[in-house]
């Protein structure tokens, strides 16, 4: 087995192990800890699938916008909400249990479809010109985005105006009527 | 005259404007409703009168309705006019028509008197109703009508407790004849299927082709045994026996006077009592040999009982009373004998001399309650002891009331005189064919006769021309002749009593109108009796009205006066009848009554209350069990229910997360199916 | 190189987790931590098929779309998140069930 491998496991565990840890701790500011973590090996794998930009942008917006927006988020409404999370156990565990099986069955199920789909020998991957190693994607992604994904990349502008605005919007106090 | 449509537009108001009269008086004001009573009777007399002179003797009238079916049998209401029913009409509504002009002066000043013309018009319907129906059914419908109106009537002043109970009493005695007509009724439905009169009692009708053969009773559609047609003409005699007071159902008739005396002229001398003859008269067919002989016997025991009891009584109303009595038993007997044309002149003539010796009568109580209670004395104002040198007060009175003795005794060139003759010489005939006990039914008859003269006119000398009693004495003196209305009634009434309007030979019965239109078999036997039983009759009653005389007026032989000896306490005593029935009917109900009342205290209570004993402990057991066992298990089962809901409520709350768990298994449920199978 | 089919292992055990998290957890942010994940398995699938797209660059170009529109959407919910604290007092979603009166 090679490093390369050895490091992709690595950080594949990382991200499964933490992304747990993440959903059954009942500590909700350990949780939101351990997402940073999750993101973080996250952008490890995009790098692994050659695309360092995306990995990134990943950690810039997510590690550097989204996990700081939550904390804020999170600091701004009650106290209360670090400690209360489990006031009923027994319904919260039949929640569990049957969300646990919902979601190893769909786990189950996407898996099976990922075998059976085979993707590797799918004519269009073999035959595709893969990104190796030596390409500078950030490159290609600057000439893709101001050519053929200009209008995208545009209107995306634009809905960041405006999801800057209405988040403002929503979260400024309320004037009292 | 022929039959024509005309007709019925004619006889249909004589029967209901009397009950327009009852209904408007009810409905409206009471205001001149005297006028309006008046009105509507006079001209059902009126029509009835017309009636008359286009039926007798000149047709039948006959007409029919479908009324309802029952099962595949119609009944059908109709009404049937032959002689008899004309006649009892014209009797009716002119007795009532007189009546009521009498009532005018004699109930003015009643606090209650829209009733009593009420009342009046409702008792005149019914009984003009029941004279006109064509069906037995219709028939005892009305009948028991008379019987209610006559209770409301005897009843009339209620407050009185012995008017109400008089007025029960009439009404119970009536109930027990009304039971045996019923059952006639039935009798007769079922041998032959209808009610009609015309189809029954016709010549040829069922009644005459129905024969007696093997001891059967047999007719057209079924037959029965012979013994049934004995029993039906009992029954039907019943219930003539209550309505005519009969003996022994006869007590309620005295006991009626308690109403006014109008009332008791109309209806317990001239009219309802009748209708126990007049109903006789109408089924005669069903009578066979031995019910007729129950019949004379029946009769004559009446008619002499009631002529012993009346030569004792006091109060003015119960000696007419019983006087009616007995002259009813005179009719059913003569019905007995076979003499029905004998039976129904009689019925006629005294209508009016009994009508006409109770509204003179009345005229005299009239008088004396007034003066009495003017004068502040007590004393009872219908006792003859009290009454007495009346004929210079009230000349016009006395000489009407003694015109209708002298025809309620049958003396000459009254109209009793043809009647009562009439159906004495019958019974002499009847008499000599006739062997064993029944040959002295003429001579009780006899005998009967002759005490009604001495009762009749110990009535007339004590009330008219004996000394004043000491205690009424101002009252007398003071009294004076009825109001011109009341008078003129009393004197139309006493014409009627003369022969003038029944026979033009005031010695022969033979040659009145309305005894030959009842007779059927041309009479040829001018026999021996003929001119005998008028001849001893008369000079009987001329003996027994000295004697009277002498009594009562001169004051003789006043040991046999003083109401000494068995005899006339007997006769005072009314037989002891009333006390009789109190002992045998009235004390051993009330000994059942005794002895049902400790069966249901001892016997069916301890029974009762035993149960209940049984039934608590079972209910005790049983509320255990229920809380125990069967809460138990609803409440464990409602209780696994709740559970149940609760933990399949988590999966559907209608949260957001369970939506979309919901979803996601659909979506599962569609994956598993796309790929798995 | 890694096999094109162990990124996909990896997304489509991190997408179930986020279900996971979206289905069972009480609090609205941790909600949004549960949709964050699914989002980020979509983008780790961009990227791995991204690979085999050298000159069109299509798979890289729509994870950072995707990326952004995130970001965006993180913002709005929280401040969504921020209203409803003020206006039911908590953020748990069982209990927030009702509309606006």
């Amino acid at each position: 087995m090679s490093s390369e491998q050895i490091i992709f496991y690595f950080f594949a565990a990382m991200v499964l192990i933490s992304a747990l840890l993440v959903v059954s701790i009942h500590n909700l500011v350990r949780s939101i800890f351990l997402f940073f973590v999750t993101l973080f090996s996250l952008a490890a794998l995009y790098v692994f699938a050659f695309a360092d930009f995306v990995a990134i942008t990943q950690v810039v917006i997510y590690v550097g916008g989204v996990l700081v927006l939550m904390l804020f988020a999170f600091m701004l409404s009650n106290k209360e909400l670090l400690s209360k999370i489990n006031p009923v156990k027994g319904i919260i565990r039949v929640n569990h249990i049957v969300a646990i099986l919902v979601c190893t069955l769909f786990l189950f199920i996407l898996l099976n479809v990922i075998i059976k789909a085979d993707f590797e020998s799918l004519s269009w991957i073999k035959t595709a010109d893969q990104i190796n190693g030596k390409d500078n994607t950030v490159h290609q992604i600057g000439i893709q985005t101001m050519t053929r994904y200009l209008l995208p990349f545009e209107v995306l502008s634009v809905l960041l105006l405006m999801a800057l605005i209405g988040a403002a919007h929503l979260a400024r106090k309320e004037k009292k009527v | 005259m022929p039959v024509s449509d005309i007709q019925i537009f004619l006889v249909l108001p004589v029967v209901v404007l009397p009950l327009i009269s009852f209904l408007f008086i009810f409905a409206g004001k009471k205001l001149n409703t005297e006028n309006l009573a008046l009105f509507h009777i006079s001209v059902s007399f009126l029509l009835s009168l017309y009636l008359f002179s286009a039926i007798w003797d000149k047709q039948t009238f006959h007409i029919q309705w479908s009324w309802f079916s029952v099962g595949g049998t119609e009944f059908k209401a109709g009404i049937l006019l032959n002689n008899l029913s004309v006649l009892m009409m014209v009797l009716v509504s002119g007795i009532a028509t007189l009546v009521h002009v009498y009532s005018r002066v004699y109930m003015k000043g009643d606090p209650n008197i829209h009733k009593y013309w009420a009342y009046l018009g409702l008792f005149c319907f019914s009984m003009l109703s029941l004279v006109i129906s064509d069906s037995l059914l219709l028939i005892y419908l009305f009948w028991e009508l008379v019987g209610f109106s006559s209770y409301l009537l005897i009843g009339f002043w209620y407050t009185r407790d012995s008017a109400a109970r008089a007025s029960k009493k009439a009404f119970i005695m009536n109930r027990i004849g009304d039971l045996g007509f019923l059952t006639g009724i039935m009798i007769i439905y079922q041998q032959f299927h209808t009610l009609d009169l015309t189809l029954l009692f016709a010549e040829n009708g069922f009644m005459q082709t129905s024969f007696i053969q093997n001891a059967m009773w047999v007719s057209d559609t079924s037959g029965m045994p012979e013994i049934w047609l004995t029993i039906a003409g009992a029954v039907f005699f019943l219930g003539a026996m209550a309505k005519s007071a009969q003996f022994p159902l006869h007590t309620w008739l005295p006991d009626a006077m308690e109403g006014p005396t109008s009332v008791s002229s109309l209806i317990h001398a001239a009219t309802m009592v009748a209708a126990g003859v007049f109903l006789i008269a109408r089924i005669y067919p069903v009578f066979n040999p031995q019910v007729l002989n129950m019949m004379v016997i029946t009769g004559t025991i009446t008619a002499f009982m009631a002529a012993t009891i009346a030569l004792t009584q006091n109060d003015i109303k119960r000696i007419l009373a019983y006087s009616t009595i007995s002259q009813l038993g005179f009719m059913i007997m003569a019905l007995g004998i076979g003499a029905y044309s004998e039976s129904i002149f009689h019925l006629s003539t005294h209508a009016f001399f009994k009508c006409l010796l109770f509204l003179a009568a009345g005229a005299v109580i009239h008088e004396m309650h007034h003066h009495r209670d003017k004068l502040g004395l007590d004393f009872d104002f219908q006792d003859i002891r009290r009454m007495g040198g009346l004929r210079k007060r009230m000349p016009l009175a006395c000489i009407s009331m003694c015109i209708a003795s002298a025809a309620l005794i049958g003396l000459p060139l009254t109209s009793g005189f043809l009647s009562k003759d009439a159906m004495l010489i019958k019974t002499f005939e009847w008499a000599s064919e006739q062997v064993g006990i029944l040959k002295i039914v003429p001579y009780l008859m006899l005998l009967s006769s002759a005490l009604t003269a001495f009762y009749i006119s110990r009535l007339i000398f004590k009330v008219f021309f004996a000394k004043p009693d000491v205690i009424s004495s101002p009252v007398i003196s003071a009294a004076k002749d009825a109001p011109k209305q009341m008078t003129y009634v009393l004197l139309i009434l006493a014409f009627l009593s003369t022969f003038l309007p029944f026979s033009l030979n005031p010695l022969s019965y033979e040659v009145s109108w309305l005894w030959s239109g009842f007779r059927s078999v041309e009479s040829t036997q001018a026999g021996f009796y003929h001119q005998l039983i008028p001849v001893i009759v008369n000079a009987i009653s001329m003996l027994l009205i000295i004697l009277a005389y002498l009594m009562y007026v001169n004051g003789k032989y006043s040991r046999l006066a003083s109401g000494e000896g068995l005899l006339f306490r007997v006769s005072s005593g009314e037989w002891y009848l009333n006390q009789f029935y109190s002992f045998t009917f009235v004390k051993s109900v009330e000994k059942l009554a005794e002895l049902s009342w400790r069966i249901d205290r001892y016997v069916i209570d301890s029974i009762v209350l035993s149960t209940a004993a049984v039934v608590r402990n079972i209910s005790d057991f049983s509320r255990w069990t229920d809380k125990n066992i069967v809460d138990g298990a609803v409440n464990g089962s409602g209780a696994m229910v709740s559970k149940a809901g609760s933990i399949f409520r988590m999966l559907q709350s209608g949260r957001l997360q369970h939506y979309l768990l919901s979803i996601l298994l659909i979506l599962l449920t569609f994956l598993i199916l796309t790929f798995f199978i | 190189m890694i096999p094109l089919s162990h990124f996909l292992f990896i997304s489509a055990c991190l997408f179930c987790i986020g279900l996971y998290a979206v289905l069972t957890k009480r609090n609205a942010i941790q909600v949004l931590i549960g949709i964050e994940f699914m989002i980020n398995a979509a983008v780790l699938n961009f990227v791995a098929f991204g690979r085999f797209d050298a000159n069109g660059g299509g798979g890289q170009m729509f994870a950072l779309f995707a990326i952004v529109l995130a970001a965006a959407g993180v913002a709005v919910a929280l401040a969504i998140i921020l209203n409803v604290y003020k206006h039911f007092k908590t953020i748990d979603p069982v209990k927030t069930d009702t509309l606006k009166d």
